[in-house]
């Protein structure tokens, strides 16, 4: 029998051996900080990712259990999709038949040769691409270099866009410049005629530079805020013209995030869906209209094969840029960022060629980006006869009546929320720490952000099937049990998934501003890795952190397809599905009144990330 | 009901975010909810009224005590179930309400075994009062239970209302056609396979190519086509024959819900149900498919999803009776003809599209 005395005695040794074993824990943690975030992105990463596009991409190599490359070969070789390469593929070693194909074609006076489904695909991409850095970068600039009322605002809801269901972008662009829209009546009124630019590449570009300039914008104004101005200045002193300055000293620094920009923009365009159809029509119809035909039939083996090519291409682009990215880090000075210039200092000013050409971008952004987000929400607000509130007064009725398998929006927002706290809480930490061992780590570092780059290359719709497939059918085990990964909390692993690369491309290049001696003094002192990444590097890098964190908030608000698929018909709806679901019966608005809310929502959260980031 | 049990949580990777779970293979009872799963548009109406599962369930369970209807409705539609069958992963749902022709194709070749069971029709009296041309499962497995007839629909003010095929090549009708994309879009591919009928399986190609030279545009979903179409953007759309219904209830000017019945036909596309080949309620939802059938649940399901009934004696309303309107003729491929055929031709008239 122990007496009382004992029990303490004892309870107080086992205090001492707790609070030891809860520092040594902490110091354990606190040196594998590191290795334990990067575990967690790696884990979240197979299961979410590499699980899912396994389990179909297996698909286009395996012909009744064997493996083949006929899948694959069929999609090569097929004139329809590779268009004058189909030859080269059939047969690549017949070189002799090749040149005189060559020759052939130069003696036909070098017509344009088209190169199919996949041609088309990559070449509207670059278009996109092109009008995304196009439109995006001046707003950088203005954003980063000029002072003015709103401007933290206007910064802050820059990825707005980006969250924006394709059927809202595409009743917004179709109200804003059909026939008798906005647009032409704008253009009626400088004297010029209806344009007529509906179903045409030129809308599809237009749309795909609404979704992404912002994202070009977004990172440029990052990278151009960390601009050092003394290296600017000395450039100046010794005598550098402002054009030579900003060439030789600017650009440079400038440069990897707009790559950045281009690159992810150039990825995402390449795999389009369903805008290209709302707006353009079969005609113009990309890779990823097939892929989705595809799974719509159960082929899977036929979607796998077009998806592994798909995939393929757009993964040759990616490795590219992260090689040429991998040089670009570690310039190794802590920036100090030059004043911006008021955008209005005087009326006088206004007439300036730099303050002129600045209003008529501003123009741009009015019809491009204002424009079909303003159309939307006018959309809400109009009946069959005139404006009216029913829109709204169907999503309140919905809350207060709805029955229980309807979706209701209340839930709808606070899921979104949810999603979005916890993608954050995942995806940033994890998103950073990859940042760090990518702008330090040499190869293992490349890897990692390889992993995490890739999802965005693959098929979104096959990505879909995966997670069907993979996680909510689940993976057989002994004795007739499934393993299955759904509801929340792998929803939040998606998003989280889908995040990453957002994290990282904003915080990799302001990570790696930070001057490392900074970095190696707080270590020197007794910091640990964790530490000195927590007290010194984050703060001094926190505006690209900050920037990713808003777009790993965007990123999980927007998603759709992983989100109705690992919901598996629960109540873990969130708002673009609440917006899909409304789309009913001849009227467009429930689902525009419903958009206007998912707007309103993802606006105050993305004032809410700044204002709380700007505050560390 | 929840017949697949969670007997364990395995801990998520690194301690978070992740959690999954080991379904066991299944116990079942038969406890008196009949889990129906059915289409979005089925179970979310935007109108001032209601959806027709609201009603359909609030008027079954008040007709048989301690009978539960529980909706479901996945995002892939049919397909989900057609490869959960595939995978051998078994699913809670007993009826499928909403399925195609196509559909039903695709699960009988995707899947050993029938998806559906086979019907006791003797004990569903009301079967017997539907329409058989509206019938497409060779078996019998499915009982239709409404029916959309596709057509134009077009602004008699910008043009005069087409009445052949062959008018839509000429210039009165240059760039003035919007449909949809026959690979994604049930009344895009109705309108592929009428022209299919119209010109056969030699010709139709031509025809469209005709088509895409006077400028018809081929949008993805009717979403995409009508709210173009209700934008402006062009005079004409395949649509549904039952559009001046919702024109009405929306006091729209009908001169821009004009029907064309080309050729004097309208497309049918009949909506069947069926019971899943492993339910246990196959009593229960044979009482339910009666109900679905019975005049009053007939006329309600056509008033609230805006389609004919499938039944010759439907409690149709007024309103119901002046503005839906059933085409001259009909025009419907059954089984047997799209069995094998379906997916040629649609790949073939999207490659002649985009190509």
């Amino acid at each position: 029998m122990a007496s009382g005395g004992d029990d303490a005695e004892a309870s107080a040794g086992t205090q001492d051996a707790l609070s030891a074993a809860v520092r040594r824990t902490r110091q354990w943690l606190e040196r594998r900080t590191l290795g334990l975030a990067t575990g967690v992105a790696v884990a979240v990463l197979a299961v979410v990712f590499v699980l899912p596009a396994a389990v179909v991409f297996v698909e286009a190599i395996l012909v009744d259990g064997a493996l083949s490359a006929a899948p694959i070969r069929g999609v090569l070789t097929d004139p329809f999709y590779v268009g004058a390469l189909a030859n080269v593929f059939a047969d690549p070693l017949a070189v002799g038949e090749h040149l005189r194909g060559l020759v052939g074609w130069a003696r036909a006076g070098f017509p344009v040769p088209t190169f199919g489904l996949i041609g088309f695909t990559a070449y509207q991409a670059l278009l996109s691409t092109v009008a995304s850095v196009a439109l995006g970068l001046p707003g950088a600039y203005v954003l980063a270099r000029f002072e003015f009322p709103g401007r933290d605002l206007l910064r802050s809801l820059t990825i707005l866009p980006f969250v924006l269901p394709g059927i809202m972008v595409a009743v917004g662009f179709f109200a804003m410049f059909s026939a008798g829209g906005p647009f032409n009546r704008l253009l009626g009124l400088v004297g010029f005629g209806p344009v007529d630019i509906l179903f045409s590449l030129e809308v599809i570009v237009l749309a795909h530079a609404f979704y992404n300039a912002p994202l070009v914008a977004r990172l440029a104004t990052a990278a151009w805020e960390s601009v050092d101005a003394r290296t600017v200045e000395t450039a100046r002193s010794l005598g550098a013209s402002r054009r030579r300055a900003f060439l030789d000293v600017i650009v440079p620094q400038l440069a990897p995030a707009v790559l950045a920009g281009a690159i992810l923009t150039f990825v995402f365009t390449f795999r389009t869906f369903p805008i290209v159809l709302a707006l353009g029509g079969l005609e113009l119809a990309t890779v990823e209209v097939w892929i989705y035909s595809r799974i719509r039939q159960l082929d899977l083996a036929g979607a796998a094969a077009l998806a592994v090519v798909e995939t393929a291409i757009a993964v040759a682009v990616l490795a590219i840029y992260l090689r040429f990215e991998a040089r670009r880090y570690g310039s190794g000075r802590t920036p100090t960022p030059s004043e911006r210039t008021p955008l209005v200092p005087s009326l006088r000013a206004l007439a300036k060629p730099s303050r002129l050409a600045i209003f008529a971008y501003g123009l741009v952004v009015a019809v491009v980006f204002v424009g079909p987000i303003a159309s939307m929400i006018v959309e809400s607000l109009t009946g069959p006869n005139g404006l009216t509130l029913r829109y709204y007064a169907f999503l309140i009725n919905r809350q207060a009546e709805g029955a229980a398998f309807q979706v209701k929006p209340w839930p709808a927002v606070r899921n979104s929320l949810l999603f979005a706290g916890a993608t954050l809480a995942i995806a940033v930490p994890t998103g950073v720490v990859v940042a760090v061992r990518r702008v330090r780590g040499g190869r293992g570092g490349l890897v990692l952000d390889a992993l995490a780059t890739a999802p965005l290359a693959v098929s979104g719709i096959v990505l879909g099937v995966g997670l069907l497939r993979g996680l909510v059918f689940g993976v057989p085990l002994p004795g007739g049990f499934r393993l299955q990964v759904t509801g929340v909390a792998a929803i939040v692993a998606a998003h989280a998934a889908a995040a990453y690369p957002f994290v990282v491309r904003n915080a990799a290049p302001a990570v790696g501003g930070v001057d490392r001696s900074l970095v190696e003094s707080a270590r020197s002192l007794g910091a640990s890795r964790a530490r000195a990444l927590l007290d010194v590097e984050l703060p001094l890098a926190i505006s690209g952190v900050v920037a990713g964190a808003a777009f790993a908030a965007a990123i999980s608000i927007g998603e759709f397809n992983s989100t109705v698929i690992l919901a598996e018909g629960g109540d873990a709806y969130t708002m673009p599905v609440a917006v899909e679901r409304y789309l009913g019966d001849r009227t467009l608005g429930p689902a525009t009144a419903m958009g206007t809310v998912l707007l309103a929502v993802t606006s105050a959260s993305f004032v809410v990330i700044e204002r709380v980031g700007g505050r560390y | 009901m929840k017949r697949r049990q969670y007997l364990a949580t395995v801990g998520g990777a690194a301690g978070i975010g992740l959690s999954g779970c080991i379904a066991s293979p299944g116990s079942s009872g038969d406890d008196g909810t009949l889990t129906v799963a059915t289409y979005d548009s089925f179970l979310e109406s935007q109108g001032e009224l209601d959806a027709p599962g609201a009603w359909i369930k609030e008027q079954f369970e008040s007709e048989h005590d301690d009978v539960e209807i529980e909706w479901t409705n996945p995002d892939s539609g049919l397909n989900h179930y057609v490869q959960r069958a595939g995978e051998g992963v078994e699913f809670d749902a007993d009826v499928y309400l909403g399925v195609n022709v196509d559909d039903l194709i695709r699960a009988d070749e995707q899947l050993d075994d029938s998806l559906f069971q086979d019907l006791d029709r003797g004990t569903i009296g009301n079967a017997d009062s539907v329409k058989s041309e509206l019938e497409f499962d060779p078996e019998e497995r499915l009982l239709p239970y409404d029916t959309g007839y596709i057509s134009l629909v077009y602004d008699e003010g910008e043009v005069s209302g087409p009445e052949t095929f062959d008018q839509l090549l000429e210039p009165a009708y240059e760039g003035t056609l919007l449909a949809q994309n026959a690979q994604q879009s049930d009344p895009g591919q109705a309108f592929l396979l009428w022209t299919i009928d119209r010109y056969g399986e030699d010709g139709y190609l031509d025809y469209w190519r005709d088509l895409q030279d006077n400028g018809v545009r081929i949008l993805g979903s009717w979403w995409d086509s009508y709210s173009a179409y209700s934008e402006g953007e062009r005079p004409m759309v395949v649509s549904y024959s039952t559009d001046q219904v919702y024109a009405n209830r929306d006091g729209l000017d009908m001169s821009r819900h004009q029907l064309g019945f080309l050729e004097d036909q309208g497309y049918a596309n009949p909506e069947g149900m069926g019971i899943f080949a492993d339910s246990d309620n196959s009593e229960l939802a044979h009482d339910f498919f009666d109900f679905v059938l019975s005049p009053e649940a007939q006329g309600q399901i056509a008033t609230l999803n805006v389609q004919f009934p499938a039944t010759t004696d439907a409690d149709l309303n007024e309103e119901f009776d002046q503005y839906a309107h059933e085409p001259p003729e009909t025009v419907f491929y059954g089984y047997d003809e799209l069995r094998g055929n379906l997916d040629g031709w649609v790949e073939d008239w999207a490659r002649e599209i985009a190509g």
